[in-house]
């Protein structure tokens, strides 16, 4: 297999020069995109985001924590990735792998940073100083390029079809008792460079044939988290082109939400 | 296992909780092929469990000190989702009991999976309970045997799985979560379709030898419902790619 | 003709057949497959590609060795072509095109009449489906290089080796022929696609 994926550059790389993509897409085209909220029972919310034929499923499950000692009265968001052995051949079994834990903190930083989820409304009443933890768990099931995008996509409806819990005497139960008031949709955009080229959402052929890869996240209004990946480099001018496609994908995304 | 405070009452004139008889099965949902990746893939829903399985190889197999020279060796991984039930957010990572789970779940593969066609390779099953609700490793079980069909590895028959448990001293079939935990015994059994020979069969509790006689009868008849749902499955793959449809939703 | 699961009794009777068993005097099959009963024939829907001699096979070279080259065959094992069997020189993530000759029962695998294929583009399909993109007596390979100009090599691994003409055309074409193997019209079908594809692209 991987060693195939150097012929594939290759050929990626000749379709670019034409101005083509293997599968027949515009250069910034998505592919097409299916949402399925709330596949799970067990979790507050959930989702499935399908991205052409990478799939994600992300769960937000609800518990009643103890705060940080330094902000006892914040709530708590933990975001978790799992690349699973039965999304891609060369995916493992052990401990997070480096791209699993960036997955991870992408998606993090484009919620926290865009404070859609208001951590300061998160005690709860009567809970003697406990606070709502919030845990995104990002379960990569089949893997073909751009797990960042189908990541953002599936954590934010899990988070949009979610509730927080109720609590009575000490105890969590789980029935949707009080929504979570997000403020705003979150969404990212992904694009791989090949010098001039741009490609948006890219496959898996063309994420490793690309020299670079950046990740825009963003609100209705601002960036929320940008992350840039790979060896080659951008310009200034290159990486503010990149964000105006981010806004205007970004609203196309949000439309599935 | 073991009692709660509040014990509901499990058992109203002859029929359970949710309404079943004693032996009947929750409803069982299979679709084969459902991750492009993978050799071979299964989707399964049983009651309220959810089950992702998928199958790679025969491939190469790593590390080199694991081959055999005369057979495929299969390697089982059974994990249970963080989010998978509705108690507290779990660790990740593997338990001890999902450690021990893979290795049976291994064994049962082992005996059906026809290695000697690849020998020196490795076949890995992967099992990911993204949601629990009682009897997950024969879900997943049931699961990874269409998934191995699905990748075209050979086998001696299908296998599918089913736990038996008891109730208020009564055998009764398939334990939800709710039963399970107020349930006096439970045996998952595993058996292959055809010669209905056991591959898997664990206990815990309390049962006579008549009970567990009565036990495996039951697990027994029941297979027979599951392998059909399985074949079915199968073939709904072939009919699915044969009318060039795109492929459906999960679920 | 019907759809057979591992386990499901084929005969009652012993036969031999590819992707079967023969257990207490019966014929079961081993796989998902299409069962031909008046053929006595099993066609497997899926499965890994296990060289046989004789095979002709796309291969890229994954290792250079002092006797020879280590060669990947898209099957879980990899072969192996000795420098004393090819008048060409290869480097790693070369790809060539060799006959396979003198697999043992522990699977070693060696490469023969191996020649090396520059440029180009490689599709992969299931390896069971290559003979459907052969077609009867070559007759739908013929149809496709007729149709597309371009060179293909077919290997028996599933790897297709395409190059020059309407190399995307043939590449689709391929992957047409893989999804839609096991239905019957296949040649009709292709025989329109091809038409109308390689009609839209000259309007163009």
């Amino acid at each position: 297999m991987e060693i195939l994926d150097e012929i594939k550059k290759d050929y990626v790389r000749d379709l670019l020069q034409k101005g083509k993509r293997a599968d027949d897409r515009k250069l910034d085209e998505y592919r097409k995109i299916t949402l399925e909220r709330n596949p799970l029972s067990s979790a507050e919310g959930s989702a499935i985001c399908r991205l052409g034929n990478t799939q994600v499923l992300v769960s937000a499950k609800i518990d009643a924590v103890e705060p940080f000692a330094d902000r006892p009265t914040e709530g708590v968001l933990s975001t978790n990735c799992e690349l699973l052995p039965l999304a891609f051949p060369a995916f493992e079994s052990g401990p997070p792998s480096e791209d699993s834990i960036e997955l991870a903190r992408v998606v993090d930083r484009g919620i926290r940073s865009s404070e859609t989820l208001d951590l300061n409304s998160m005690v709860i009443e009567g809970g003697e100083g406990k606070v709502w933890g919030v845990y995104l768990d990002i379960y990569v099931l089949d893997y073909d390029g751009n797990f960042f995008d189908a990541s953002t996509l599936a954590a934010m409806s899990s988070l949009m079809s979610a509730s927080f819990p109720k609590f009575e005497d000490g105890k969590v139960i789980h029935e949707p008792a009080k929504p979570l008031g997000l403020k705003s949709k979150v969404v990212s955009c992904t694009v791989s460079n090949f010098g001039d080229k741009k490609v948006i959402d890219p496959s898996y052929d063309e994420e490793i044939a690309a020299e670079s890869r950046i990740t825009i996240a963003t609100t209705e209004e601002t960036l929320c988290a940008m992350q840039k990946g790979k060896r080659g480099s951008l310009t200034k001018d290159e990486v503010l082109g990149l964000i105006d496609i981010a806004f205007q994908k970004g609203a196309e995304l949000r439309a599935y939400l | 296992m073991g009692g709660g405070t509040n014990k509901p009452v499990l058992f109203v004139d002859g029929k359970r909780l949710d309404g079943r008889d004693i032996d009947e099965l929750r409803p069982i949902k299979i679709k084969a092929s459902v991750l492009h990746r993978a050799n071979g893939s299964c989707y399964l829903e049983w009651g309220e469990n959810k089950i992702m399985a998928a199958v790679f190889g025969p491939r190469e197999c790593i590390p080199r000190h694991r081959v055999d020279p005369y057979s495929a060796v299969i390697n089982c991984r059974y994990r249970m989702s963080p989010f998978a039930s509705l108690d507290e957010h779990s660790k990740a990572g593997p338990s001890r009991r999902s450690t021990e789970l893979s290795k049976v779940i291994r064994e049962v593969f082992e005996n059906v999976v026809i290695g000697s066609k690849y020998p020196k390779t490795a076949i890995d099953i992967s099992m990911e309970v993204l949601q629990a609700d009682g009897g997950t490793r024969c879900a997943a079980i049931t699961a990874a045997s269409i998934a191995l069909a699905d990748a075209g590895i050979p086998m001696k028959d299908l296998v599918c799985a089913v736990a038996v448990g008891k109730i208020d001293g009564k055998l009764a079939i398939d334990f939800s979560k709710i039963e399970d935990n107020y349930g006096n015994a439970d045996i998952p059994i595993a058996v292959s379709s055809r010669n209905k020979e056991i591959l898997l069969l664990q206990m815990d509790g309390l049962m006579t030898k008549d009970e567990m006689s009565q036990a495996m009868d039951m697990a027994i008849n029941a297979s027979d419902k599951i392998h059909a749902l399985q074949v079915e499955a199968l073939k709904e793959v072939y009919t699915r790619k044969a009318q060039d449809k795109p492929d459906e939703q999960v679920s | 003709m019907k759809i057979v699961v591992p386990g499901e009794i084929l005969v009652d009777k012993p036969v031999r057949m590819a992707d079967s068993y023969i257990e207490n005097g019966n014929t079961y099959s081993e796989v998902v497959g299409l069962f031909h009963e008046t053929e006595m024939r099993l066609v497997a829907l899926e499965g890994a590609y296990l060289p046989m001699d004789e095979d002709y096979v796309v291969g890229v070279v994954e290792e250079v060795k002092f006797a020879g080259y280590n060669v990947e065959i898209n099957s879980p094992y990899s072969a192996f072509l000795s420098t004393k069997d090819t008048r060409f020189q290869f480097e790693m993530g070369d790809v060539l095109f060799a006959k396979v000759k003198g697999v043992d029962e522990v699977k070693n695998v060696n490469l023969f009449d191996a020649r090396k294929l520059q440029g180009g583009e490689i599709v992969q399909i299931s390896p069971v489906k290559v003979p459907r993109v052969i077609g009867k007596k070559s007759s739908m390979l013929n149809m496709l290089i007729d149709a597309t100009k371009s060179e293909i090599y077919v290997g028996k691994n599933g790897r297709m080796w395409i190059k020059g003409g309407d190399s995307s055309l043939a590449a689709r074409s391929i992957l047409k022929i893989e999804k839609e193997a096991h239905m019957s019209g296949l040649t009709d079908r292709m025989k329109d696609f091809l038409q109308k594809e390689s009609g839209g692209n000259n309007k163009v």
